[in-house]
């Protein structure tokens, strides 16, 4: 059983470490990325750049084809954000007519502090970086940490990638610009336009 | 019981010959219930007396006045009752009390000719054996009770697959024994009926084997062993020696091997298996993140797999909005870049300005400076080889947003050359050089 697990692992290592998987990742963030464009205000940078994370990390989901237990955690929240947000909005106006009364009647106690040795500490701290595996015991952890680690080094090389080919592209696009501009203005200055 | 030990003695004494007139003359059933209720009433009786160690002083007396009483009725049961001293080998007291347990009562019954019923009778007999004995025996018995035609001395190992059948029986007869048993003797009964009870939805001839094996070796075994009672699970009905304890053959358990000198407690196996996966996956994990393979220890591991998840995080996010700044600006290009092809010449300048080193790299990652490493987009199908290509410093521009292109950039593209050999370079290349990349970014993320 080990060592099914154990090649399983090793198979996944592999597939984010793939060129085929990058590009794929690569081309559907691009898509993504256009969607985000048109959506989201121009202006407010953060927040779009809010949402190219999320997106980001959603395509990194969908590659990794749900596989994996974060994975799946990224997709379900952005179905629980999505009908979260219609309920909060159902919630609100039920709150404001029913009153302060529920609020009242509930009790909310504070949970006791557990004694939580350092080792445990780290193992809910690892938890909650990860998405989806707050309650999961430390063997299980590793492997999900195992595999959400060679997909964000992939998911760094492709944005870092595509980052670079944007900026590049648009740095040549000036400099290619410039020089065409320079181009037209000498033959220009070779050839003077005739009256 | 009663009704039958007058017909067995009739039927003895007719035909003089004892072991043929019990197999023919009474049927096989007839025969198991007399010996249950035997051995039932055998065992009440016992319960009453004082389980002494009897193998030192008992057998010897039992034995000079069974042995005359044997001689009584003939020779049969002489040979009978020597035969059994040759299966227990490594117990002596045992052969002797096999020698001594005929019961005085029921001599004459439930004789057979095979050596192993009336080594079952014999032990069963005497319950001032320990338990151990009486536990074989009545397994032994049972099984014989079974098989009528039981001849051979080897037949213990066929007793037993008869043994599954009524040992339920026996079991509870001997639950009913005494508390004033040996712990040892109370182990070895456990293990005993823990290979019972597998025996049932096994009926290996193995485990049998391995019962008798165990009896031989049972004292020394319990010694070596940390003497776990408990241990279903893991049950040490192995005929192999002292050193190793194999699981049980259910579908669902792990097997596992309790190694010399540790316990063989169902818990503690379960916990050494998830041990030895934590430290399986923390090895490999060492491998994964950079900088770990000075650190041993779980929580020292621990930190440095949750700093480089936060720091690749962080990057993440960097990126995201980078690339959300970067998006007005490239509305076109995008779609351009990814359609245009590589131009064979492009990738011959690329090839030896392929030794840039990282640092380059990594200086456009940080200073945001893209004019004099990004001289050149090169586009391809995937997006690895642009990246490959952007390290170059600046080097004729080849393929660039049709609206912009000058026409004499054209000219490289559309050389044949077999570029996908030097794609796999390039991605080779290029994931060398992502590694350092990330190292940088992540001592870069460190203060925050």
């Amino acid at each position: 059983m080990e060592n099914v697990s154990q090649d399983q692992a090793k198979n996944n290592q592999i597939r984010w470490r793939s060129a085929a998987e990058q590009k794929t990742y690569s081309s559907k963030l691009v898509e993504a990325l256009r969607h985000v464009r048109r959506s989201s205000p121009p202006d407010n940078v953060s927040s779009r750049g809010r949402a190219v994370r999320e997106k980001a990390d959603k395509v990194l989901a969908i590659a990794a084809k749900g596989r994996m237990r974060w994975s799946r955690a990224i997709l379900k929240k952005r179905l629980k954000l999505r009908l979260s947000n219609h309920k909060k909005a159902k919630d609100r106006s039920k709150l404001a007519a029913a009153g302060n009364s529920r609020r009242k009647n509930l009790k909310i106690e504070v949970p006791k502090k557990k004694r939580l040795r350092p080792l445990q500490r780290r193992v809910r701290v690892l938890g909650r970086l990860v998405p989806g595996c707050r309650k999961l015991s430390l063997p299980n952890l590793l492997e999900e940490v195992t595999d959400y680690i060679a997909a964000l080094e992939m998911q760094v090389r492709a944005m870092a990638t595509l980052t670079e080919l944007l900026t590049g592209a648009n740095a040549v696009a000036g400099n290619v610009a410039e020089s065409s501009n320079r181009l037209e203005i000498s033959r220009q200055l070779e050839h003077p336009p005739q009256s | 019981m009663n009704r039958t030990r007058p017909e067995m003695l009739h039927c003895l004494n007719a035909t003089g010959n004892l072991a043929a007139a019990t197999s023919r003359e009474m049927s096989v059933l007839e025969r198991q219930r007399a010996v249950l209720k035997w051995h039932q009433e055998q065992l009440k009786r016992r319960q009453q007396r004082h389980f002494d160690d009897l193998n030192v002083f008992s057998a010897p007396l039992l034995a000079q006045n069974i042995n005359g009483l044997i001689d009584d009725d003939g020779s049969g049961l002489n040979e009978i009752l020597t035969r059994p001293t040759g299966m227990e080998t490594g117990r002596p007291d045992f052969g002797s009390k096999s020698g001594v347990i005929l019961d005085l009562d029921h001599s004459a019954g439930h004789v057979n000719a095979s050596s192993g019923y009336c080594l079952n009778f014999a032990i069963s007999g005497n319950i001032n054996f320990p338990p151990t004995v009486v536990a074989a025996a009545t397994q032994v018995n049972t099984a014989v009770g079974a098989e009528a035609k039981v001849r051979e001395p080897t037949t213990s190992e066929r007793l037993s697959v008869t043994t599954g059948r009524q040992s339920s029986k026996k079991r509870k007869a001997e639950k009913s024994l005494p508390s004033e048993v040996d712990e040892e003797e109370d182990s070895i009964v456990k293990k005993i009926r823990g290979c019972a009870d597998e025996e049932e939805p096994t009926n290996s001839d193995q485990h049998q084997n391995s019962n008798k094996n165990n009896w031989n070796n049972n004292s020394s075994k319990n010694k070596e062993s940390n003497g776990d009672k408990s241990n279903r699970e893991a049950s040490s009905c192995t005929s192999k020696g002292n050193s190793k304890a194999s699981a049980v053959q259910k579908p669902d358990y792990v097997h596992v091997r309790a190694r010399r000198g540790q316990a063989t407690d169902s818990h503690s196996l379960a916990e050494r298996i998830r041990r030895e996966k934590i430290s399986e996956r923390m090895k490999y994990l060492q491998e994964l993140v950079p900088g770990c393979n000075k650190i041993t220890g779980k929580s020292g591991m621990l930190d440095e797999i949750i700093n480089y998840v936060q720091s690749l995080q962080r990057q993440v996010e960097y990126l995201s909005m980078k690339l959300a700044a970067l998006n007005p600006s490239v509305d076109v290009n995008i779609n351009d870049l990814f359609a245009k092809e590589v131009s064979p010449a492009c990738l011959a300048s690329y090839l030896p300005t392929m030794g840039v080193s990282p640092e380059m790299a990594s200086q456009s990652y940080l200073e945001y400076n893209p004019v004099e490493t990004m001289g050149q987009v090169c586009v391809s199908e995937g997006v690895n080889l642009v990246d490959a290509s952007l390290r170059r410093s600046m080097s004729p521009p080849v393929s660039i947003p049709e609206t912009l292109l000058h026409s004499s950039c054209f000219n490289q593209i559309h050389n044949s050359l077999p570029w996908e050999l030097d794609l796999q370079s390039l991605f080779s290349m290029e994931f060398q050089q992502e590694r350092p990349i990330n190292c940088s970014l992540a001592d870069l993320c460190w203060p925050y």
